[in-house]
């Protein structure tokens, strides 16, 4: 064995991780067969973009296979006992919007075209997972400095807020010089990692401590004003970004991993009315909120104008019906808009394209590869050695969870649409880098032989002082 | 024509399937581990790491599972016995109670600190914390599972 620097390398196979890439990639060179299969047998009919010239049929696929095959080397030369699911399960998810985005039109992306951008991100994100993944052990840089990531997590919501450059009517995109991204993608895995160092820090007084209000019992007071603080920053994501995704996103998770931490249910119950109160203000005085509502509610009514969108997405559910229409027979032209296409559906309608080509069935996989990552998570929380990792990890599966559910549920018009990326499938740079450093921290987080914990701090200062007054 | 028809059925179809085999394959792994955990032995609450200890007694690195109640002191009637010249006989007590877990000193000679704070009365405490007692320095971690 070769010493690399002071530390020896200490190969470990991980052959559940192997078998698992084996079946995603025999899957996935399956799904590309038939692509091109379809293409052949209609080449001037529905897939528009085809195959680029000088790039065999099937040579994006072949290069993200081989992004993954080195992933899982260096997760095995970095020979840690860490989760073997993830990897492989993402994977697929990454194949799946590859296959997608390769045979939408290409011009949808400018530059190198729609399939080449996204396998640029896959690979990113694939390295980000591999990367975190072999190289994260501690985790105080975390921990330590909730604040200070809190602190820019705000900053940078703020520089949306004034800098943002507005598309689509949405104001979430940040560019300085030549970089450009979505702040509120990056935003969820910093509230996630607040919400845990504070959590993990407050949890014995929120659950011991509270203040009665008739028949519910609040948390105690001091500690409502990070928790009303939240509501503010989610209801002014809507308000002035018009992001109500997000905003979604993020109240959500925060009540669940409340939840999860106190296991009270009145907390949640006051959240959910908070929201609902949230809800019915904004549908009164945002026109922005009430048309994504009124949509919902009855999107036939504007079938041509602003329910296009939702209304397409359900005839394509239907085109696919249980097997689906297969993969490259779909009719998701997206730029000069012919009957039966979708606005925006390499970003917000993946899973609507999805479910055309594949049908019931295949979304019912997709949909059971989001509940394995959250499995994952929420196996990786219950085994973690103290409450800091627990929270992250339940939360930052959840994050994936939640925001797949989201849109998902948005393209079945179960509930108001908006627009939110589908963790790894849409179409993105921000959405894809961040969630690839999601998945690399459960990965990282997985590992119980990691670095113990830094010790915890004794500035618990005011709050403690409260405590101890009102302890009998 | 047919034959290409055909064909392209069958790859729809495989690729259907090999995704719901990737799926089976995942599940299996996932009841494996499920059942795994389940087997263990897992009636502890939490576990108390030493982290560091003078006197070897307890020595440092142990480990020690916790029941709903645990208690710390020099006498050998203890839950967990720590030797040090610093604690007293019945130094503290550490009890798991609802849905947290406190530390109770119980009127020792040096006093009971939590993540270097002096605890009078009782202290709630969350996982990773840190007690000291005497010289001796233990970290409340979760239960293995």
């Amino acid at each position: 064995m070769t010493g690399v620097g002071r530390r020896r390398l200490h190969p470990r196979p991980r052959r559940r991780e192997l078998t698992l890439l084996a079946i995603a990639g025999l899957a996935l060179v399956v799904g590309s067969a038939s692509l091109e299969a379809t293409r052949r047998l209609d080449p001037t009919g529905s897939s528009a973009g085809g195959p680029e010239a000088g790039f065999p049929p099937g040579g994006l696929l072949a290069v993200y296979l081989a992004g993954l095959a080195l992933a899982h080397v260096a997760l095995v030369l970095a020979g840690r006992r860490t989760d073997q699911i993830l990897l492989p399960t993402v994977g697929l998810l990454g194949g799946l919007s590859l296959l997608l985005m390769e045979r939408l039109p290409q011009d949808l992306a400018g530059g190198l075209g729609l399939g080449r951008t996204q396998l640029v991100w896959l690979l990113g994100s694939i390295g980000l997972i591999a990367g975190i993944g072999a190289f994260a052990r501690g985790d105080a840089w975390l921990r330590l400095y909730k604040y200070s990531w809190a602190a820019f997590g705000v900053g940078l919501l703020l520089l949306t807020f004034v800098f943002g450059r507005e598309v689509n009517g949405q104001r979430l995109t940040l560019a300085i010089g030549p970089l450009s991204g979505q702040p509120s993608e990056l935003l969820k895995v910093i509230l996630v990692v607040f919400l845990a160092g504070y959590l993990s820090e407050n949890r014995a007084l929120l659950v011991e401590q509270s203040t009665r209000l008739g028949p519910l019992r609040l948390p105690p007071l001091p500690y409502l004003a990070p928790m009303v603080a939240l509501w503010a920053i989610a209801l002014s994501i809507v308000v002035v970004q018009r992001d109500l995704g997000a905003a979604l996103l993020f109240f959500a998770v925060f009540l669940l991993l409340l939840y999860v931490v106190t296991a009270r249910a009145s907390f949640v119950v006051l959240g959910l009315l908070a929201f609902a109160a949230g809800g019915a203000v904004l549908y009164e005085f945002v026109p922005h909120v009430r048309t994504r509502v009124d949509i919902w509610v009855d999107p036939f009514a504007a079938s041509r104008a602003a329910g296009y969108q939702v209304v397409q997405a359900l005839h394509a559910f239907a085109r696919g019906g249980i097997l689906g229409t297969g993969l490259g027979a779909g009719l998701p032209e997206v730029g000069g808009l012919p009957p039966g296409g979708i606005p925006a559906l390499h970003t917000d309608f993946p899973f609507a394209a999805l479910g055309e080509e594949l049908g019931l069935i295949g979304v019912l996989a997709i949909l059971g590869l989001y509940l394995v990552v959250i499995e994952r998570g929420l196996r990786i929380a219950a085994s973690a050695a103290d409450d800091f990792r627990a929270i992250l990890a339940a939360g930052l599966s959840l994050v994936i969870g939640v925001q797949a559910f989201i849109i998902a549920a948005g393209n079945l018009k179960l509930i108001p649409l908006t627009g939110i990326t589908l963790p790894f499938i849409s179409y993105g740079g921000s959405s894809l880098l961040t969630n690839g450093l999601v998945v690399g921290l459960l990965i990282a987080l997985s590992d119980r032989g990691a670095e113990p914990p830094p010790p915890p701090q004794a500035a618990r200062g005011r709050f403690r002082r409260i405590f101890d007054a009102v302890a009998p | 024509m047919d034959g290409t028809v055909l064909s392209i059925w069958l790859l729809r179809l495989l690729f259907l399937t090999l995704l719901y085999l990737f799926l089976w394959g995942v599940v299996r792994v996932l009841l494996r581990d499920l059942r795994a955990a389940a087997r263990e032995p897992g009636a502890e609450l939490g576990r108390l790491l030493v982290l560091a200890s003078p006197t070897g007694e307890p020595a440092v690195g142990a480990a020690f599972s916790l029941d709903a109640v645990t208690t710390l002191g020099r006498d050998v009637n203890n839950t967990i016995v720590v030797d040090d010249e610093f604690a007293s006989g019945r130094h503290a007590v550490l009890t798991y109670r609802g849905r947290a877990w406190y530390l109770e000193d119980l009127g020792s000679t040096n006093g009971s600190f939590v993540n270097g704070i002096l605890v009078e009365g009782v202290a709630p405490l969350g996982f990773g914390d840190e007690l000291q007692l005497g010289n001796v320095r233990l970290r409340l971690e979760r239960a293995r599972r």
